[in-house]
């Protein structure tokens, strides 16, 4: 559906995204993930047409973006990071203004509008003014004006900026619902937990570069992260830890012990060599593999850097 | 802890450049201005450039002739000769100050005493400079002709009152009147039958000067102001990301513009409407006397003003930058055009300067609708050099946005 190949953007002397290539499947949602000023929304913007690439080619549908503007703009839906509504106006004049730069005819836009202010369950405050919305709801409306045309792709970027739990979990459930309609989405966050939920295809961008794509069990592999067995004892002595090491690949820190490996197959094995060990257990947690552990491996910072 | 907050203070102002440009910057190009415009550089009006007067010498004789060379021989006019009817024509439409008009039989009234034939066509719009002028022009009749016109007046007298006085005594008047013994110098300073016609005849469908040039001068000034700050929604859109949004729609970022400078032509047109009807309801500016020729001048002033203001805004790439800069650039282009003070108050080369304005067209135009009662064509040349402003104006603009658009949004 998207194709990016060799794409480069600089602003005078800083390097913004830097010759990244990649792919996205029609009706995937992808993610692009990465800390703030990595190169998301420039990439972003580069895909929607506002902003021309110093390098590369991007292909909508097969058709390249920047010889056949108007015609992938129609295919492209965004999403901006900013709620870029009028604040004077009410969702209904704000989704009407939006839908007519389309050029869809008035009909059909006020049955879409219609559709769209059900689906984001504004309907009962069409006619409120857009400043006496909340944050989530002016969320909601942002994705709305970004629909109104039908596209086939949906730009999001960063989406759930400012919003509060409850209304996350309510756009998660926007986009989940406009993805089973048959819409591929491009989503950039730098919320882990985000895409771990919504994306099944990741490229993780860091300092204008992929640093990896594919899905979040590809990019474990790629990473090396394991999942992990974190045991708190007591007291473990010299003897107990020499003993658990000959047999996992295990990190201490005073009490507590980290065993990587696959948990599934290994848990009981390890519960059994504490107890031939005769060391007592306080606490076991299980560490599953995330984005954040992938990432740090990966890049060798935290997200949130 | 005073001292401490004191020098915080002006450390913050003297880090902002454009609070400390228009804090000093701005002042002293307006005293400069109006210093120049009513004062000029040295102190004293000798150094005032000379009215232009209009010349028609019907008569053609010693006197006429004379009298021209010694008012040509004045540093304060220039004199042009032309015909009668292209004379008045000229100073119906503004062009000139007035004309000065020696009828045949000129010479043969200096000889008989009678009533000059001497007119002086002006326009009254330029009262101040007509003032100047008659004044000039009384003092060098006198000198020229005024003897000799009054000696001829008082012979006749004495012949007609006084048959038998003997001429001794009558030239000794003559003499004691020319070296001033007689004490009659002042009396000798006597109307000398100078004519004075304004072009435009007074009547009730005529606006008054005073009224034409506050609501001319007014409403372009203040059109300017609101139309910088319409303009300045672009901005607002910059600012709130819609800018952005629309750029991720079809449309382009000359769509973008024009849609304002669209709008901003609409709210013109209206404010300018309203302002005139405000004029005539409050009043009385007699707005219906040529409706074809005010909806045009309205036209094209409101183009060539909401071009200036979009010009402003792809200058511009802050409100806070818009501000400032429309502030300085919209008080110097009305001081300069003639709508805060007239302009015939101005020395000659501010006159021309003011030419570069929207607002010195906009008020002439006005100007001949209300007070000269131009016809349309006579306007057209006024009209066209507005809408080509405006041209120029929304070319500039549109290449300037074009190119900064992407600084806009990234800035």
């Amino acid at each position: 559906m998207i194709q990016v190949n060799n794409l480069s953007k600089s602003f005078e002397s800083i390097h913004a995204v830097k010759n990244i290539s990649f792919s996205i499947q029609k009706g995937e949602i992808f993610g692009l993930l990465g800390p703030n000023g990595a190169g998301k929304s420039t990439t972003i913007n580069m895909m929607s047409a506002i902003l021309k690439s110093d390098t590369g080619e991007v292909l909508i549908g097969g058709t390249n973006l920047n010889k056949n503007q108007n015609h992938c703009k129609a295919l492209i839906g965004v999403v901006p990071q900013e709620i870029s509504l009028y604040d004077d106006f009410s969702a209904y004049d704000n989704l009407m203004f939006w839908g007519s730069l389309y050029k869809v005819p008035t009909k059909t836009l006020k049955q879409r509008i219609t559709d769209l202010l059900d689906l984001i369950g504004l309907s009962e405050r069409k006619n409120d003014l857009i400043k006496t919305f909340s944050g989530g709801m002016k969320r909601r409306v942002n994705i709305a004006a970004a629909l109104l045309h039908k596209p086939k792709i949906l730009f999001m970027d960063e989406p759930t900026v400012g919003v509060d739990p409850q209304s996350r979990n309510r756009i998660f459930e926007i986009i989940e619902t406009l993805n089973k309609q048959g819409i591929t989405i491009v989503y950039t966050t730098h919320y882990m937990e985000e895409v771990e939920r919504l994306c099944n295809n990741i490229a993780i961008i860091d300092d204008g570069v992929i640093i990896a794509q594919g899905t979040q069990s590809e990019l474990q592999k790629k990473s090396h992260v394991k999942e992990a067995v974190e045991l708190t004892f007591n007291t473990i002595n010299a003897a107990q830890e020499e003993n658990l090491r000959a047999l996992f690949d295990l990190s201490v820190n005073a009490n507590t012990v980290r065993i990587q490996c696959d948990v599934n197959k290994e848990l009981s094995k390890i519960i059994a060599a504490c107890n031939t060990n005769a060391l007592d257990i306080q606490d076991l947690q299980i560490k599953k593999v995330n984005l954040e552990a992938i990432f740090l491996s990966l890049t060798g910072k935290q997200l949130r850097d | 802890m005073i001292l401490t907050i004191l020098k915080k203070d002006l450390k913050l102002f003297f880090s902002d450049k454009k609070a400390v440009l228009l804090t000093f910057l701005m002042p002293i190009l307006l005293i400069s201005l109006f210093a120049f415009a009513f004062g000029g550089t040295g102190g004293n009006n000798n150094n005032a450039n000379p009215i232009k007067l209009l010349i028609v010498d019907m008569d053609q004789s010693i006197d006429s002739k004379s009298v021209i060379s010694k008012l040509d021989s004045l540093n304060e006019i220039v004199l042009i000769p032309k015909d009668s009817t292209e004379a008045t024509s000229l100073v119906l439409k503004g062009k000139y100050v007035g004309v000065l008009i020696f009828e045949k039989g000129f010479q043969e009234a200096i000889n008989l005493g009678a009533d000059l034939p001497l007119e002086l066509k002006y326009d009254a719009a330029r009262e101040i400079e007509m003032g100047m002028l008659q004044s000039v022009l009384m003092q060098n009749l006198m000198q020229t002709v005024g003897q000799k016109s009054v000696k001829a007046k008082m012979n006749t007298y004495f012949d007609k009152n006084f048959a038998g006085i003997p001429s001794g005594v009558k030239d000794k008047i003559f003499a004691d009147m020319e070296t001033g013994k007689s004490g009659m110098n002042g009396s000798m300073n006597m109307n000398m039958g100078l004519k004075m016609t304004s072009v435009i005849k007074e009547n009730a469908d005529r606006g008054n000067l005073g009224l034409i040039q506050a609501v001319a001068g007014t409403a372009i000034m203040m059109l300017l102001f609101s139309i910088a700050g319409i303009g300045g929604g672009l901005l607002d859109e910059k600012e709130a990301g819609t800018l952005k949004r629309l750029l991720y729609s079809p449309l382009k970022a000359t769509d973008i513009l024009f849609g304002k400078m669209g709008a901003a032509l609409v709210l013109a047109i209206l404010q300018l409407v309203v302002m005139f009807i405000f004029s005539w309801l409050v009043f009385g500016l007699p707005i219906f006397k040529n409706v074809t020729a005010l909806v045009l001048m309205i036209l094209a002033t409101a183009f060539a003003v909401s071009s200036f203001g979009m010009l402003l805004v792809a200058i511009a790439k802050t409100r806070q930058q818009l501000q400032g800069l429309s502030t300085i650039v919209i008080l110097v282009m009305s001081a300069v055009g003639g709508s805060m003070v007239p302009l015939f108050v101005m020395p000659a080369i501010m006159q021309k300067i003011a030419m570069v304005s929207v607002n010195y067209w906009g008020i002439q135009g006005f100007y001949d609708i209300f007070w000269r009662n131009l016809g349309i064509i006579d306007m057209l040349p006024k009209m066209g050099v507005l809408v080509g402003i405006g041209l120029v104006l929304s070319i500039i603009s549109v290449r300037l946005f074009k190119r900064n658009i992407m600084k806009l949004i990234y800035s």
